[in-house]
């Protein structure tokens, strides 16, 4: 698993190479199979034939992090308390030899392993496009365990240790080098290891700052004023964020001002107990369910028809150089393809070009892409305004004007020139692709394609299957979203399809809310303070009221004789008619606007709806709003409209931001108990009203 | 006027107040919370009863300031309405915290009350808050202010103490300690310190040392030499020219250990224990405080235990068991010298030799300790008392009922 080779320089280059795996991971084995090379090393040392240990991997990546099939399993405080000291010990020892270490990166090197990394004395990466380094635990709602926080404390300092740690992002080996991750680069392995050795013989004698007497945190602790405030407004911030209902986010913050009071050991302790404590959270267990359980079975095909052969679209057809367009060009060009883009005349077309231009100006300006990459993707792309330049594509996506009539047009001038192998999405949020799809050529090739905006951002798209798309369609469909990185869910043809469909529950909840006498204010908050990105009466605002209650009455006529009015729908009807309040766009909803921006609830809400309750069950309310979106999916998920817990959990997460510390929609069942859910279902029943009914599946449901 | 009664106390154990120290990773707010929670699991305290929490700090600063009482109230998720005080009178403060707790209750503003100190002073060592007693040249040598082992090795010179009687006295704590932790005469008050995770930290008093004998401890090297060469001896020779030099006799064996702790005590009323539900184990009855020469500094225990005594009417023999803080030998021998009080009634279970000084915790500490063995014993009366900064002396005498 550890190789050792020594050269005639006394230098020792330990190769990291775990069996049957494709990428070496951090876990017990390789914490022990430290050990004896470790004792072996200071043996060397001893009779003086040390002179310098050189680590690296025999994998395309250096170490790709902590073992989360394990960790995720795992429930006892004392086991993972020991395996994080476990882990901590063997680092130290590692960089105790007496001797320079040297971090020879060939390959990505994240979480753990790049804890591992930050264990040796320098840093030096192969400058590859595809390597990564930094921390995503925070993502999982978790920290580094390794002693991670505590050594790029030492390294970097608070101030800029904190966003590392706290952001979840990947860096390359450029980002890397100028935060001071890593100490240097590389062109290719060779060079690496020539470097690594240069630095080792020139090296005399190496000490972690921590192990230096007198050697103080750059930029000081928060013993000092700057610190202390940067903490104490970083802690505010996370207010402003939501991220302080994520305990990760507060554990860093909290070991971040301790452990640079103390010194380096009991810091790394410090660490290890919030690690401890935030494995077993359920806000962590719900994240680490989501997105790395749920994540698998999506990225290993769940819900992808068997059978067909994995497409690999090259060039991407793109009608409509609006936001949505552009932004779905924008991530084609980013993953390599190639993109055509067109629009009803070439200057508008032109359009789409040049917010990819503006983006990329942005990612350079950042130092997130290279001048090359961005001149790359600029190449890449085609601005026209002839269905005749989509001939050679693989994928011809629509994403113009919500409009039947208009979808249908461009499609069928886009199909006289495409040929019968390839695969038509169209990007609609409220048209059923089934009727869509009539007047096509190729019905079967014929499938929704549902970003959600903006598109280059938000990770989730929905496929949507018509009558006739066929199971191979879905396949392509499926494998172009995971080719651009997103996480695909395939839905049923109904209204609202999955996203919609449960968000407007949140919707209608709130606004019902208003109609019981709730004052605006409480119902926008406690939604806030439920977990979701935003308040229900701004959503609704933002998508329309007219929105709102054109997906309620597809449910009406879905339903038929067994439809039950929903009590928002009065509210809906009020604001439209009486008030002539239709949301954002009309600059007139439950907010006031200036220009686009809200500028505040509209004061006539209280006095049109009565707002008199000042007192309200906080609780219940919050919980209101999820339970009318977990039993909206739940029925999505009886009712076939989606196919797997995974894409219902990862769909509520990234579609219309379901919070993520509850591990996604049908997830929150399970995190509140399955029973009491179903009791307070109850309650609420008897209360609210039918909406509150338990489909009849739920417990095989969230058992999945 | 109602009487003030002491319904409970506990304390956490005391940590090696150092880096090395097993309470150097808990932050001193959270030692204060154990206590708090401790309290809670054994009591059906309503917190919303409290009419006041007062916590002794000396090193009020850092994670120790800006009012730790409240600070630990809140993030224990209390009740605050009472709200809470921390206050300093240096190494008095937790019995200070008690006795103020008490007048309160005998003034009939306040009927249940929480009392009590912490220091981690690990975390914020002694002295690191500044001061103009301390480090200001005109007010510390106008005041003649010494460091405290300084004056401990006047008091030593003046008395004639010499540096076996201190061994003795310490060896002595060191095996009353010993014993008092085998027959486990602490744990019913000891508060075990868990990590986040539930996971044990510390439950013992880290610094007692049962395998100390006279002979290492004879080997020690006098601890505040060079800073009474400095011309601290000068500055303490300047009041007492009657002495030749200062001899300096103690060492780190022979002075209280630096360690971290934090403990408290509920006082109350006797309706308000009554109506919380609540057993008195012992009545407040005198609490004083002196001041003498800041030079020698801590010789105030036997004046004001004098002063404590003629409060409430009683004389030395009328005192069953007495707790003088061991902050050096030569103030408990000084003190048992002047009061003359037999060895088996003073600090009968060791002291801060043996187990640490936690400066704003100890005075809430010994009276724990005193109100434990009291009732061990059988025996009725108790007095504690302790030197403290600036010259000062506090004492606290409680019956148990």
């Amino acid at each position: 698993m550890i190789y050792y080779k020594k050269d005639t320089d006394h230098v020792v280059t330990l190769t990291l190479d775990m069996a049957g795996r494709d990428t070496n991971i951090i876990n017990h084995e390789v914490s022990r199979a430290f050990l004896p090379v470790i004792e072996h090393l200071r043996a060397e040392k001893q009779k003086g034939t040390l002179r310098g240990v050189i680590i690296t991997s025999a994998k395309k990546t250096f170490c790709m992090g902590g073992d989360l099939e394990y960790l995720s399993k795992t429930d006892d405080p004392e086991a993972i308390f020991q395996l994080a000291e476990q882990l901590k010990t063997t680092f130290r020892a590692l960089e105790n030899p007496g001797v320079p270490v040297v971090a020879a990166i060939n390959g990505s090197a994240l979480g753990a392993g790049f804890e591992l990394a930050l264990a040796c004395h320098h840093r030096i990466a192969i400058d590859k496009n595809t390597t990564r380094f930094g921390f995503p635990e925070a993502q999982l709602g978790l920290i580094p365990g390794g002693g991670g926080i505590t050594r790029l404390t030492w390294l970097l300092g608070v101030q800029k240790a904190y966003p590392i740690l706290t952001g979840g992002h990947r860096y390359n080996p450029q980002e890397a080098l100028q935060l001071g991750l890593i100490d240097e680069l590389a062109v290719n392995d060779r060079e690496m290891k020539e470097k690594a050795k240069a630095w080792i013989m020139n090296t005399r004698e190496a000490r972690r700052p921590w192990d230096q007497k007198g050697a103080t945190i750059p930029g000081g602790t928060a013993k000092d004023p700057a610190v202390v405030i940067f903490l104490r407004n970083e802690s505010a911030r996370l207010f402003a964020t939501g991220a302080h209902r994520l305990p990760a986010q507060r554990a860093l913050l909290s070991i971040l001002y301790e452990g640079s009071k103390v010194d380096f050991d009991t810091a790394s302790r410090l660490e290890s107990r919030h690690f401890t404590s935030l494995l077993r959270s359920k806000e962590t267990k719900n994240m680490i369910k989501a997105f790395w359980s749920d994540q698998n079975f999506i990225k290993n095909g769940g819900n992808r028809p068997k059978g067909f052969g994995k497409f690999r679209p090259r060039k991407v057809g793109i009608i409509g150089a609006g936001r949505m367009g552009s932004g779905i060009a924008y991530v084609c060009l980013d993953y390599g393809m190639e993109v055509v883009l067109k629009d009803v005349s070439k200057p508008i077309a032109e359009r789409g070009l040049d917010y990819v231009s503006k983006r990329l100006e942005q990612m350079k300006a950042s130092g997130r892409k290279k001048p090359e990459e961005c001149e790359a993707m600029l190449r890449r792309i085609q601005t026209t305004e002839s269905s005749a330049d989509f001939e050679d594509c693989d994928l011809v996506i629509e994403a113009v004007f919500e409009n039947r009539m208009v979808k249908q047009k461009v499609m069928r001038e886009a199909e006289e020139y495409i040929d019968d192998y390839s695969l038509f999405g169209t990007n609609t949020i409220s048209i059923p692709i089934t009727k869509l799809a009539q007047g096509s050529l190729r019905p079967a090739n014929y499938i929704g394609l549902h970003f959600f905006p903006p598109a280059e951002e938000v990770p989730l798209v929905e496929i949507v299957r018509g009558a006739e798309t066929s199971d191979e369609s879905v396949a392509r469909a499926f494998d172009f979203v995971r080719a651009i990185r997103k996480t695909p869910i395939v839905v049923k043809d109904d209204w609202g399809f999955f996203a919609a469909r449960v968000q407007n529950t949140f919707i209608l909840e709130g606004i019902t809310m208003l109609s019981e006498g709730y004052p605006p204010a409480l119902i926008e908050n406690l939604g806030v303070q439920a977990g979701m990105p935003k308040g229900a009466l701004a959503l609704a605002d933002h998508l329309g009221l007219n929105m709102v209650l054109r997906y309620e009455n597809q449910a009406a006529e879905h339903y038929g004789s067994k439809y039950i009015q929903h009590p928002a729908v009065e509210v809906l009807r009020v604001m439209l008619e009486e008030l002539q309040r239709p949301g954002q766009q009309k600059r007139a909803g439950f907010y006031n606007y200036q220009g686009e921006q809200p500028a505040g609830l509209w004061k006539g809400l209280e006095e049109a709806f009565s707002s008199s309750k000042k007192r309200a069950k906080h609780e219940e309310l919050m919980e209101r709003f999820l339970f009318a979106q977990v039993l909206e999916a739940v029925w999505c998920m009886q009712e076939k409209v989606i196919h797997s817990v995974p894409a219902a959990n990862l769909g509520s997460i990234f579609g219309w931001g379901f919070p993520a510390f509850k591990g996604g929609v049908i997830q929150y069942v399970n995190d509140y108990g399955v029973e009491a859910f179903i009791k307070r279902c109850g309650v609420f029943k008897k209360k609210y009203g039918q909406r509150f009914s338990v489909p009849s599946k739920l417990r095989s449901i969230v058992s999945q | 006027m109602p009487e003030a009664f002491i319904y409970d106390a506990l304390r956490t154990p005391r940590g090696k107040g150092s880096s090395s120290g097993a309470l150097y990773e808990v932050k001193p707010v959270e030692l204060l919370s154990a206590t708090l929670q401790a309290l809670q699991s054994r009591h059906p305290v309503d917190p919303a009863q409290l009419d006041d929490t007062i916590i002794g700090c000396v090193t009020p600063i850092d994670d120790q300031g800006y009012n730790i009482a409240q600070a630990a109230l809140l993030h224990n998720g209390w009740d605050t309405s009472g709200g809470s005080l921390q206050i300093n009178r240096y190494c008095a403060s937790g019995l200070e915290a008690v006795n103020l707790a008490a007048m309160k209750i005998r003034s009939g503003w306040g009927n249940l009350l929480l009392a009590g100190g912490v220091e981690s002073m690990s975390r914020i060592p002694m002295g690191t808050d500044g001061g103009a007693l301390l480090f200001d040249p005109e007010v510390m040598a106008g005041a003649h202010y010494l460091p405290q082992g300084v004056a401990a090795d006047l008091i030593a010179t003046l008395e004639g103490f010499s540096r076996e009687m201190l061994d003795e006295y310490a060896y002595q704590s060191q095996q009353r300690a010993r014993h008092a932790v085998e027959a486990g005469y602490f744990s019913k008050s000891l508060v075990p310190i868990y990590d986040r995770n539930g996971l044990l930290i510390l439950d013992r008093d880290e610094t007692v040392r049962p395998e100390v004998t006279m002979d290492k401890l004879s080997q020690l090297k006098p601890a505040f030499e060079h800073l009474g060469r400095m011309g601290f001896d000068d500055m303490a020779l300047e009041r007492y020219p009657v002495l030749e030099s200062v001899r300096h006799a103690h060492t780190a064996g022979n002075s209280s250990g630096i360690v971290d702790g934090a403990a408290l005590v509920l006082v109350g009323s006797e309706a308000a224990g009554k109506g919380a539900g609540l057993k008195p184990r012992a009545k407040i009855r005198a609490a004083a405080t002196v001041s003498v020469d800041p030079t020698l500094m801590l010789t105030g225990p036997a004046p004001v235990a004098e002063k404590a005594l003629q409060l409430a009417g009683m004389t030395v023999q009328d005192i069953d068991l007495w707790e003088c803080n061991e902050a050096f030998a030569s103030v408990v021998l000084k003190f048992q010298r002047e009061l003359k009080i037999p060895d088996g009634k003073l600090n009968v279970n060791g002291g801060a030799i043996a187990m640490g000084h936690p400066l704003g915790a100890t005075g809430a500490m010994l009276l724990g300790t005193l109100l434990d063995e009291l009732e061990r014993q059988g025996k009725q009366t108790g007095c504690v008392t302790l030197c403290a900064g600036g010259g000062m002396g506090i004492s606290t005498i409680i019956e148990r009922v």
